[in-house]
């Protein structure tokens, strides 16, 4: 049976439940993009199984938030310079402070009015064709506030978002809507973690203008039967550059879908993913880059770590038409494979019509390397603890690419925590 | 003299001259080759040992499997160490006890971090030793003050295992860990491969430096300019899979001068003529 045929009764009731809220008509939103839930029968929907996230009540369905876990402060000389604003979110739907005040907006960061926020408008620019992928557009059916914020200036400025879930049936759908002036820079890392059976589907839109920089760091933790729907829309303007590192683990079922458009060409994008997949986590990355002009750039390095009866799903879509000469893009998905009944798909998916172009993709599959678990072996170093080191030093590829405030956050650092020796 | 070894592998105080490895009438087979067919070597304290022969004649397998990589299987034969079935041993067990091999081609661990990997494989064999581990700020004084013996930059500490490391930094890296580790026997697979002059010197030194009476070395080498900065007691030839000839020093002089065909024309028998 398909996801659509088992999962269209459980749509029609959610649908029904999200419009009795705040008045909002969430069929109206499905309806006007014409979209339907996923089949199994579509190539983007092959793999990954929404279970996970039909097993959710939608009559019991909540917004309930917890107060994250905070990190201490890091020393001034770690911090980063220019200004810093840490906010999590409220079950109200609202951005507060951890103090859960309205924060002080600093200089050169500037709410946008709500009238001015039109969830989607990015989105629909970014994919031009067909319709939004499934976390948009239950993000966009689900009513609550937007955070819109208007960035200016050279001075780089440091935003923590963080969302703590800990009872179930909880559904939060957050949206975030960036504009970065010309020249701005700005560093946003998200934190999310989910404790019980709930979801989180996050949406986030940017438009950089020319010159900005925009660096964004997502960890995202979750817990068997959580569900993670995540989607980005950035378009870039040229001489822009646009750094992204996301790290997943913990999911019943995630999917993570950012899609990039350098709308003019000459920008760079940097997307680094890791995706570690124990238990029966099954997550999923779906990227899409589009070149709409020459001398674009794009380094995408995705790796994941499957174990137990973990999978992992990697689709990394790259477009490059004709107009796109000169494009520079190369993209690697490197996987370990831990357990005969863990599964890994990776699949690059490099549509190039431009004839003068450098586009390199990789792809490897395999487990840990015999050599190296002798080389630690001989150093006295235990076989179990000999392989966790590998499967740390695999992480921290991607992890050392995130800011040193996100690696504080105790989540993160049991990840990657080392046994002592003859400790497994 | 004596060492202050004390494990519980051995509890027995070493003594120059006591015999820490020996190898009898050793049959190694990886996928059913033969690669080594009866070599017989014993290595006492305060020994070093040289140990030379063509490509491919099983110098290298010897000492991956005196090390215990788990590619190769013996098939006869057997190897003790300080009196203990070394085979019996795993890999982690035969370094904590006090067995080292320098690599001939030390791997590149990316995302594992060199000052890590360090302070545990150090701990790993200090706790073996009944020895209290050491903290990181404790154990990173006291690599900084152990890297002066290869005049190794302390910015390795901060990169990934081997990652980047030009070929000399990577020996240099095999030594620091060597000094680290402390071992009873130490062997080091063509250690001086791929380095320059100066840092041929350099490890050299080095391996000299951590030679002790109580201690045993054995260097496997194609050249002579190894031995010239590290003096063997003995030397030993092999060829398809058997030490043919053992000598002194000299041994290898004559080999460089007359090359290992030399050693195929004879029957083993003859006293080296340099």
């Amino acid at each position: 049976m398909s996801n659509a045929t088992q999962s269209q009764p459980w749509l029609e009731t959610l649908l029904q439940v999200l419009a009795q809220r705040d008045g909002h008509s969430a069929a109206q939103w499905i309806r006007a993009r014409d979209w339907r839930w996923p089949t199994s029968r579509s190539e983007a929907w092959r793999l990954t199984d929404l279970r996970c996230l039909t097993q959710l009540d939608p009559t019991r369905l909540h917004t309930q938030t917890a107060p994250p876990p905070w990190p201490e402060a890091p020393a001034p000389s770690d911090q980063p310079s220019g200004q810093r604003l840490s906010l999590q979110l409220d079950s109200r739907g609202h951005w507060l402070s951890p103090q859960g005040e309205i924060p002080p907006w600093p200089p050169g960061l500037m709410p946008l009015p709500t009238g001015d926020i039109t969830r989607g408008q990015v989105a629909q620019t970014v994919v031009s064709s067909g319709p939004l992928p499934l976390g948009a557009q239950l993000n966009g059916a689900t009513p609550g506030p937007s955070l819109g914020l208007q960035v200016s200036g050279p001075d780089p400025i440091h935003l923590e978002l963080a969302i703590q879930v800990e009872q179930p049936q909880a559904w939060l759908a957050p949206h975030l809507l960036l504009v970065l002036q010309p020249g701005a820079q700005f560093c946003l890392s998200w934190y999310v973690a989910a404790t019980a059976q709930a979801a989180v589907l996050p949406m986030v839109e940017a438009r950089l203008g020319h010159g900005a920089q925009l660096e964004e760091a997502a960890m995202a933790w979750g817990c068997p039967g959580a569900t993670f729907l995540a989607s980005s829309f950035l378009t870039q303007s040229p001489r822009t550059v646009y750094r992204r590192t996301n790290v997943t683990w913990g999911w019943g079922l995630s999917r993570d879908e950012p899609f990039i458009r350098q709308s003019q060409g000459r920008a760079e994008t940097h997307l680094h993913g890791l995706a570690v997949a124990r238990g029966q986590s099954l997550l999923d990355t779906h990227s899409t880059v589009y070149f709409d002009g020459p001398e674009g750039q794009l380094r995408q390095r995705h790796q994941a770590l499957a174990d137990d009866r973990g999978h992992s799903v990697f689709n990394g879509r790259v477009v490059v038409p004709r107009v796109a000469q000169e494009t520079d893009a190369s993209q690697l998905s490197r996987n370990l494979l831990l357990s005969t009944r863990a599964r890994i798909d990776t699949k690059p998916q490099l549509e190039i019509v431009a004839d003068n172009v450098q586009c390199a993709h990789g792809a490897t599959v395999s487990c840990l390397q015999d050599d190296e678990l002798f080389y630690l072996q001989s150093r006295g170093i235990g076989r179990e603890q000999a392989s966790r080191l590998l499967q740390r030093g695999f992480c921290e590829e991607i992890l050392q690419r995130l800011p040193r405030a996100a690696l504080a956050w105790p989540s993160l650092r049991s990840l990657l925590e080392i046994p002592t020796p003859d400790q497994p | 003299m004596t060492s202050t070894e004390t494990t519980p592998f051995c509890e027995a105080p070493i003594q120059t001259g006591d015999v820490l490895l020996s190898i009898e009438n050793l049959h190694v087979c990886v996928e059913e080759n033969e690669i080594l067919r009866g070599v017989s070597l014993e290595i006492r304290a305060g020994e070093i040992h040289a140990l030379m022969g063509r490509n491919g004649s099983g110098k290298s397998t010897l000492s991956k499997v005196i090390a215990g990589h788990p590619a190769y299987t013996v098939t006869g034969g057997s190897i003790h160490y300080r009196g203990q079935d070394l085979l019996a041993l795993s890999p982690e067990d035969r370094a904590r006890s006090g067995v080292f091999l320098g690599f001939q081609y030390p791997v590149e661990i990316p995302g594992v971090s060199n000052l890590e990997f360090l302070r545990v494989s150090c701990n790993a064999r200090r706790q073996h030793r009944g020895q209290e581990e050491l903290d990181t700020f404790t154990f990173e004084d006291h690599v900084r003050e152990t890297m002066a013996i290869v005049q190794m930059d302390p910015v390795f500490l901060e990169r990934s295992v081997n990652e980047g490391f030009s070929g000399g930094e990577k020996k240099r890296n095999e030594v620091l860990q060597m000094a680290l580790l402390e071992p009873l026997v130490a062997i080091l697979d063509e250690t001086d491969s791929g380095l320059d002059i100066d840092a041929l010197r350099i490890v050299a030194n080095g391996v000299r430096q951590l030679a002790l009476p109580t201690t045993a070395t054995l260097l496997i080498t194609h050249y002579q300019r190894l031995l010239e900065a590290i003096t063997p007691d003995f030397v030993h030839v092999m060829a398809e899979g058997r030490i043919l000839r053992t000598g002194g020093k000299d041994l290898a002089m004559a080999l460089e001068q007359r090359g290992y065909d030399w050693i195929d024309g004879t029957d083993g028998s003859e006293a080296p003529q340099p």
